[in-house]
């Protein structure tokens, strides 16, 4: 039963009884046919249909990204992204991103330094706004739930966020600025 | 002398040739006349199987008796090009190894791997929906372990990027599948020719359609061939198409039944 289901690309797809249903990613319609263009099974969710990708995929406008901090200057922070909606990608096929000075946060946008927000090393979580230039994709971090979400400090510890904007260091008690995500289930 | 000398390789003699055997002659000759046991409308038996290169996204292997291609697929993944594109690139690769072939191959200077990557990547890039991953690249990398005829390998080749296409989750209209014919000095077509024969025919050509849209997506033709046999070719490289879809949908029905 499962393996019926399974289409492969061109294949079409049962349709229902009544209009045709809208397609979303996975599928395409032809000539009033829909088709698969990946391996997989439909799911309908509500009015649509979709394959649902499992595999790594490149950054879309909207995609939660993780990445981490590879440099630092004073108006963006390039990261390595490394996790496209959940899925990592894999080792060597990471792709660039740019945080710019106005997408660190909604607020204070003029005032902000960016080496008080990031440091290099540091596992950032942002949304994709722009497909960017040749090179990077456009990432922001300018709401509560994006931003550092793991950093370590200068003498090697793990980072524990205490407020929006610091993190104090576990084994020396300092504490140093980031543009703190807000952690889950808070 | 000097610009010849490879620093980045073990450098053997100047000149080094295959030796020739005396008998050889009479063999070539007989071979002109008839197939190897195979009817005119037979191809060689297809196996195929994917998912054997692990630090590929896919990958695939396709072996028709002398013909050994292995097939993998990185991507999508960041382009190097500084222009933005709105479209994905397909970027295809082929090496011949230096063992592949009767006459060995230098690693480096080979002008036929151009060739056959730029006959790939046309059947490959009409199916392959590049607009859904701007900025990225794909890239395909076939190998060629053993030869048995050019036009086998580039059937058998975009048959194994197709598949390992499919096998790393890239969007595509169809799957690619690719067959090739020759005419016979007797006229007669044979489907799925090896070196021998393709060397003893009048002309050959190979066909790369996609069957479930009904689409041809590359013609190679070489040698003389009458219009009236180009159409006969066609058709029945069009017909075997849809037996070896059927492989192929097989192959990746089998991996993804499969617990991997």
């Amino acid at each position: 039963m499962a393996s019926s289901d399974l289409l492969l690309p061109g294949q079409p797809m049962a349709l229902p009884r009544g209009p045709l249903p809208k397609v979303s990613e996975g599928l395409y319609e032809r000539n009033g046919q829909i088709r698969a263009s990946v391996v997989g099974t439909p799911q309908r969710d509500g009015p649509t249909f979709k394959i649902e990708k499992q595999r790594p995929h490149p950054p879309a406008p909207n995609s939660v990204v993780l990445g981490s901090v590879t440099r630092l200057s004073p108006s963006q922070a390039i990261l390595s992204i490394t996790v496209v909606d959940g899925i990592p990608l894999p080792h060597g096929e990471e792709f660039t991103g740019v945080i710019r000075s106005q997408d660190v946060r909604a607020t204070e946008k003029d005032k902000i330094k960016l080496a008080d927000c990031f440091r290099g090393g540091d596992v950032v979580k942002g949304i994709v706004i722009s497909l960017g230039d040749a090179r990077s994709y456009y990432v922001t971090t300018a709401r509560n739930d994006l931003g550092v979400i793991f950093a370590t400090s200068e003498s090697g510890a793990t980072m524990q966020p205490v407020s929006w904007q610091e993190m104090r260091c576990p084994k020396t008690g300092k504490l140093e600025k980031r543009k703190c995500a807000k952690p889950e289930g808070l | 002398m000097q610009s010849s000398f490879d620093r980045r390789r073990v450098n053997g003699p100047e000149e080094s040739h295959a030796p020739v055997y005396d008998d050889e002659e009479p063999e070539s000759s007989s071979m002109g006349a008839q197939r190897n046991g195979r009817s005119a409308k037979d191809v060689r038996p297809i196996f195929l199987k994917t998912g054997l290169i692990s630090q590929a996204n896919g990958s695939a292997y396709v072996e028709t008796e002398k013909t050994k291609i292995a097939c993998a697929v990185y991507g999508p993944r960041q382009s190097k090009s500084t222009t933005y594109s709105e479209r994905g690139r397909l970027n295809v690769e082929v090496k011949f190894a230096p063992f592949s072939c009767k006459q060995r191959r230098a690693p480096l200077r080979d002008a036929e791997d151009r060739a056959l990557a730029v006959l790939i990547h046309q059947a490959l890039a009409p199916a392959v929906r590049l607009e859904l991953f701007p900025k990225s690249t794909v890239d395909v990398f076939v190998l060629i372990i053993e030869n048995d005829g050019i036009e086998g390998c580039v059937a058998s080749g975009s048959v194994a990027a197709s598949t390992a296409l499919a096998d790393a989750g890239i969007d595509m209209l169809g799957l690619v599948v690719s067959c090739a014919a020759c005419v016979s000095p007797k006229d007669e077509i044979w489907l799925d020719p090896t070196t021998d024969e393709a060397i003893s025919a009048k002309g050959c050509i190979t066909l790369a359609t996609v069957p479930a849209l009904n689409l041809i997506t590359n013609i190679w033709q070489t040698g003389q061939m009458s219009l009236d046999e180009m159409d006969q070719c066609m058709d029945l490289c069009q017909e075997q198409c849809l037996s070896t879809h059927s492989v192929v949908a097989q192959t990746l029905l089998d991996a993804n039944k499969s617990p991997s």
